[in-house]
């Protein structure tokens, strides 16, 4: 297939010579800025993001009346349930991303190249989490599982219901990517060389995947910081906890965290994708 | 008295020996023991001690004053109390006792709604117990085994920010003026939440209905809906009425004076209890899980909230206590408090549903409330 | 580009020792457990759903048919009654239309972000705000659109001061029109998210070959890259309607049960404080999950069909 597309894409210059009619506007891939359209796009969309956080800002300085100071950031940051239920939800993010790799990332691996009669069967799995909710799957956990305590007791055991949330997200992620990929191909490449599954795995199809990879790690960090129910319904203090319980008497000072909380993970995600990323990609880009 | 033995013989002793075989075996059956009058005080506080902790679920620190209660109780007794799911309802207090069955973590106290008790008996979640000042306590307030028993109660009222809203209403009727247009909201949905449920009991109350009925509750939410007062926001905490987003909230009158207090500074909030309508209260009760991990903590728990003390903290919140009436008798009540407190009047004329009523009730709303009300 | 003489034999050491099941075993062991390795990760994945998705899920299925007398089909036939009825076709509306908004909106972000000429700060800016931005739901996100778009709300006000009224004009935040502009906070990113890998792999070379051809803009995108795309798009589709209709503390913060939606009165009779009806929520999961089933179906009808050019 490829070799198709550069044959034709070749005598491209021959071609635009013959062209019927000279074209008014530079080929597609010489483009250097974005059309004014593209930026009313972007304002557009930045105005609709940021006018509602930037009302709970405000309100968040608010002090009554018409004065506006920093008492909600400083009781926010002084309260004692902040940094450990803060760190608490960042540790099961952790845990949840290396438990969903794990699990996910060579069972999909093996289904494309192995067993793609399967995929329905992951595409149905995958979706199983938002039919369930999640009240309903408390009640059938806690029913069948009573033990060991050392999960059970512990924070850790709500890394279980954390994959199923973030299965669907992190799924298509990887699906997307799995499919723009051509892993057949580089599978057989990668075996004709004389590549064990190890190598082909981590050398050859997870760089490539490397977006995918991306874009799974950053949903599944944002899914467990945000999460809420399982969380508060199995009594245990994280980061979302805190932050609605601190709703419910400071007013302010829960506005005050869920900001901090979106712009420090905001922060977060930058780190990790001008970390992992080496040049910009771009529509055409390999990868 | 070691002369009195000799003046019974052996089969005496083994009948002793075994009714107190049978009631050992009795009241080590889940659910059967038989309910104790109050014991000694310092046994139980000895025991407590001995435990180290208490697990409380779904106190907001803000409702009904629970926050001082909890520290005052840890001051009083050195016991730690761990508070968790604060915003949490009743039934997931329930669900907390069924999925935590055996671990550390299980609730020891609960504060749950009238329905919710009855469930709990009907499915054995309880041990009984009856605090030291269980006479005081009026009958239709307490389980007469002693599973449950309830501790304060409020009626609803209509809370208004007036740095936003001119004038409060003060009545059913007021609320219909065109001037508080997408103002009015509720503590979330009626069929989930209990402060909603009971705003359209009182409603009805006040346009025509009963404790019977509470249709004409429902369909007065409809015309202020259609009116366009009512604002579909669900308010769970104060942040819509502070912010004046939502600057009429009607809610139980203990979160809303609750609210107003810690609203000095930055609004004026104003309570007042629907005037020309029958007020419609409801109270919460407090029952003891049958396998909480700290039994003795949970039962000192109970003798502080229903100490003379603690029924005071809690009326301090603004949630009259279930011994009210017997605190009003023996003038106990200090003269800076009443004062604090609305008017008496309705808190002397308030009735409180029977279970078969709220019920009915329920089924009803089921039904009308998706049909009818819509903004 | 084949190397010669390169035998498995003489492979060099791999992870697990393990060789790849083509090559001419270096041992039948090694071969064999070559060709376990794949089917194990698949089963263990199959082994942990099962167990910590699908046996909880059949416990709560086995509750819908048990009625105080044994098997009984009541409480899934009483979820025709109006007031379930009306709330699952409240879900499915919100569901198809927050999708769409998602689908629609994420799509043209993604796209402008992804040009070519677009800066790469841009690029990264955009990228980890959708991920953030794709998980900001519940009492947060309802309180900021509130004090946005509320009857009360900023922008509400600010427009009534230039003579528009909106609420007067019919729209509420309350409303399910109202609910869809505020899903798509999060509705939005995540369709970015998820096509953004898929309009990487869009090669430049294709762009510019159909254009070399002659070919508009309209015609590319209608030939070659909706074509390519569509999978990817269906997909993102699915999982934002999923998302939509299984969201629950972003619409309970924004009616009173002035709408009725699955997930709330699910938590109603499941988690509230007025009633207790563990059976009648049991039967409205399973009325979810019945829902999602015939979505699913359609979803891979469709796909199928649209991805046909493939093979």
């Amino acid at each position: 297939m490829s070799a198709t597309i550069a044959a034709a894409a070749e005598p491209e210059a021959k071609l635009a010579a013959n062209a019927p009619a000279p074209r008014p506007r530079p080929a597609h891939g010489a483009r250097t800025r974005l059309s004014a359209f593209n930026w009313v796009v972007i304002a557009l969309a930045a105005a609709y993001f940021l006018v509602p956080l930037i009302m709970t800002g405000i309100f968040s300085f608010w002090e009554g009346g018409n004065r506006y100071g920093f008492s909600a950031y400083i009781a926010m940051l002084s309260t004692p349930g902040f940094w450990t239920s803060l760190f608490l939800s960042v540790r099961l993010a952790i845990e949840t991303i290396i438990l969903s790799f794990a699990l996910l990332v060579p069972a999909m691996i093996f289904v494309h190249l192995k067993a793609p009669k399967l995929k329905p069967l992951f595409e149905f799995i995958s979706n199983l989490p938002f039919v369930i909710p999640a009240i309903a799957l408390i009640d059938g956990l806690t029913t069948l599982y009573t033990g060991p305590s050392w999960l059970i007791s512990t924070p850790n055991y709500l890394v279980i219901p954390y994959f199923f949330l973030a299965l669907p997200y992190a799924y298509r992620s990887l699906e997307v990517g799995l499919t723009t990929l051509d892993v057949q191909t580089l599978t057989e490449a990668g075996q004709s060389l004389g590549a064990g599954w190890g190598e082909i795995i981590f050398y050859l199809l997870l760089p490539n995947l490397r977006t995918a990879l991306i874009g799974a790690v950053l949903l599944i960090l944002t899914t467990v910081i945000g999460e809420f129910t399982f969380a508060s319904v199995l009594l245990f203090h994280t980061f979302a906890v805190f932050i609605n319980d601190t709703g419910q008497n400071a007013i302010t000072e829960a506005a005050a965290l869920s900001l901090f909380a979106f712009l420090l993970t905001w922060l977060l995600m930058l780190g990790v994708l001008l970390t992992g990323r080496k040049n910009a990609a771009t529509v055409g880009g390999a990868h | 008295m070691p002369n009195d033995k000799l003046l019974f013989g052996r089969r005496h002793y083994a009948k002793l020996g075994l009714a107190g075989l049978a009631g050992a075996t009795v009241a080590s059956l889940p659910g059967l023991r038989p309910a104790r009058a109050a014991e000694s005080m310092d046994a139980l506080i000895a025991a407590a001690k001995k435990e180290g902790k208490l697990n409380v679920i779904t106190l907001p620190r803000d409702w009904a004053n629970y926050g001082a209660l909890m520290d005052k109780f840890t001051a009083k007794y050195g016991i730690a109390i761990d508070d968790a799911n604060p915003d949490g309802s009743s039934a997931q207090e329930l669900q907390a006792v069924r999925s935590l069955k055996g671990q550390n973590r299980a609730p020891d106290a609960l504060d749950i709604g009238p329905s919710f008790a009855s469930i709990g008996v009907k499915q054995n979640l309880f041990s009984p117990y009856k605090v030291a000042t269980w006479d005081s306590i009026p009958d239709g307030m307490k389980d007469p085994s002693g599973l449950w028993v309830a501790d304060y109660f409020g009626v609803v009222s209509i809370a208004s920010n007036t740095n936003v809203v001119k004038t409060a209403p003060r009545s059913w009727a007021d609320l219909k003026k065109p001037a508080y247009k997408g103002m009015i909201a509720l503590n979330g949905s009626p069929l989930g939440a209990g402060a909603a449920f009971a705003a359209v009991f009182a409603a009805s109350l006040g346009n025509g209905g009963s404790y019977d009925d509470i249709a004409p509750g429902v369909h007065y939410f409809a015309e202020l809906a259609k009116l366009g007062n009512l604002n579909p926001a669900a308010a769970t905490g104060p942040a819509l009425l502070v912010s004046g987003q939502a600057p009429i909230v009607i809610n139980w009158d203990y979160l809303s004076l609750g609210y107003r207090d810690a609203a000095v500074g930055k609004a004026t909030i104003e309570v007042v209890v629907p005037e020309g309508s029958q007020p419609y209260g409801s109270f919460y009760c407090q029952a003891i899980p049958a396998d909480a991990p700290h039994p003795n903590a949970a039962k000192l728990w109970q003798e502080w909230l229903y100490s003379d003390e603690g029924q005071l903290l809690f009326l301090a919140g603004y949630a009259h206590p279930a011994r009210y009436a017997d605190l009003a008798k023996r003038n106990l009540i200090p003269a800076d408090l009443a004062a604090k407190l609305p008017p008496a009047g309705p808190y002397s004329q308030v009735k409180f549903a029977t279970q078969e009523q709220v019920a009915k009730a329920q089924k009803t709303l089921a039904e009308l409330w998706p049909k009818l009300v819509h903004i | 580009m084949s190397q010669t003489g390169q035998t498995a034999s003489s492979a060099p050491t791999t992870f697990g020792g393990a060789s790849a099941p083509r090559s001419a075993g270096s041992g039948g062991f090694g071969a064999l457990v070559g060709r376990a390795i794949p089917w194990f990760f698949v089963v263990l994945f199959l082994v942990f759903v099962l167990a910590f998705l699908i046996a909880p899920t059949l416990v709560l299925v086995v509750k819908t048919f048990t009625g105080d007398h044994g098997f009984t089909l009541s409480y899934l036939t009483g979820l025709w009654d109006y007031q379930y009825r009306i709330a699952f076709q409240n879900s499915i509306i919100l569901g198809l239309a927050s999708a769409f908004t998602g689908l629609i909106g994420g799509f043209f972000i993604a796209y402008t972000s992804l040009q070519p000429g677009a800066p790469a700060w841009l690029r990264s800016i955009i990228t980890s705000f959708a991920a953030v931005a794709a998980n900001f739901a519940g009492v947060p996100l309802a309180f900021a659109f509130i004090s946005t778009l509320g009857s009360l709300g900023f922008v509400t006000i600010m427009l009534k001061h230039i003579g528009v009224d909106i609420y007067a004009m019919g729209f509420s935040l309350y409303s399910l029109t109202g609910m869809t502009v505020t899903f798509a906070y999060f509705q939005i990113p995540l369709m970015l998210i998820i096509i953004t890998p898929a309009i990487q792999g869009l090669r430049l070379q294709w762009r510019e070959a159909s254009e070399g051809l002659g070919a508009t803009s309209w015609q590319y995108w209608r030939l070659v890259g909706l074509p390519i795309l569509t999978p990817s798009l269906l997909g993102g589709f699915l999982l934002l309607f999923g998302s939509a209709f299984s969201a629950y503390a972003t619409p309970y913060a924004l009616t009173d049960g002035n709408i009725a939606l699955v997930t709330i009165d699910i938590s109603n009779v499941l988690s509230g404080n007025v009633m207790s009806d563990p059976q009648v929520g049991a039967a409205l999961s399973t009325g979810m999950i019945l829902v999602m089933t015939v979505v699913l179906a359609i979803y891979s009808i469709v796909s199928r069909y649209s991805a046909r050019w493939r093979r």
